[in-house]
């Protein structure tokens, strides 16, 4: 069994690692040179998290 | 004397594109790339990024390797539900497709949950899919190796 360590990640953070993940992922799997990479990697991250907000403020009024 | 320009009628016809060429590819090759494709998306598939370091993409490879396993680590961390093959709904059976395209993850995080899932908490949830997006960015990590070997993709 390996020993592992548990995580408590509220829902920003959460939020936050996945987007980074995903859009580096992204990133290097569609593009090729280091330039458009990273300018790829930083707007999906960038709209991840605005999505992400967006969502959020838009259900708010249903949770109240 | 009036110059008589003669007068080129505009014709619809377009122009015909000439017949598709023949493969230049022998079906022999062919079959034998398509052979190669389909083991390279296997071993993509098993092992995060060994696909893309099979045909010496190394920062590709690096990249898919390490972000399929900090997701996996981080949705098991967070007790994450890891979905079996006895799946009970359909949200279950398609939850199993998605965590088994972790490949060789797949039981690693299953072995990194000692404690079982606790999808009781948001946390729990959040784990749960982290988990599925580690196996479903693995599959399309392992599609784009099978199109680079086909000459689909760069």
């Amino acid at each position: 069994m390996i020993p592992t360590h548990e995580f408590k990640l509220s829902h920003f953070p959460a939020m936050v690692i996945f987007a980074l993940v995903i859009s580096v992922a992204f990133g290097f799997l569609s593009r090729r040179s280091a330039y458009r990479r990273a300018r790829y990697i930083l707007w999906s991250f960038i709209l991840f998290l605005l999505i992400g907000v967006g969502i959020g403020w838009a259900m708010y009024p249903f949770s109240h | 004397m009036p110059d008589e320009v003669p007068i080129v009628e505009p014709t619809n016809t377009v122009p015909i594109a000439p017949s598709a060429s023949p493969d230049p590819v022998p079906a022999s090759e062919r079959h034998r790339r398509d052979a190669l494709a389909l083991t390279i998306a296997a071993a993509a598939w098993f092992l995060p990024g060994l696909g893309h370091a099979l045909l010496k993409m190394w920062g590709r490879a690096l990249v898919l390797f390490s972000t399929v396993a900090l997701l996996v680590i981080l949705g098991a961390g967070m007790r994450g539900n890891i979905f079996s093959r006895n799946g009970e709904d359909a949200f279950a059976q398609l939850g199993y497709v998605a965590d088994l395209g972790a490949g060789i993850f797949y039981f690693v995080a299953q072995a990194l949950e000692p404690n079982g899932p606790d999808v009781s908490h948001a946390n729990g949830d959040y784990g749960t899919r982290l988990l599925a997006t580690a196996g479903v960015l693995n599959m399309l990590a392992a599609l784009h190796a099978y199109e680079v070997t086909r000459a689909r993709k760069a």
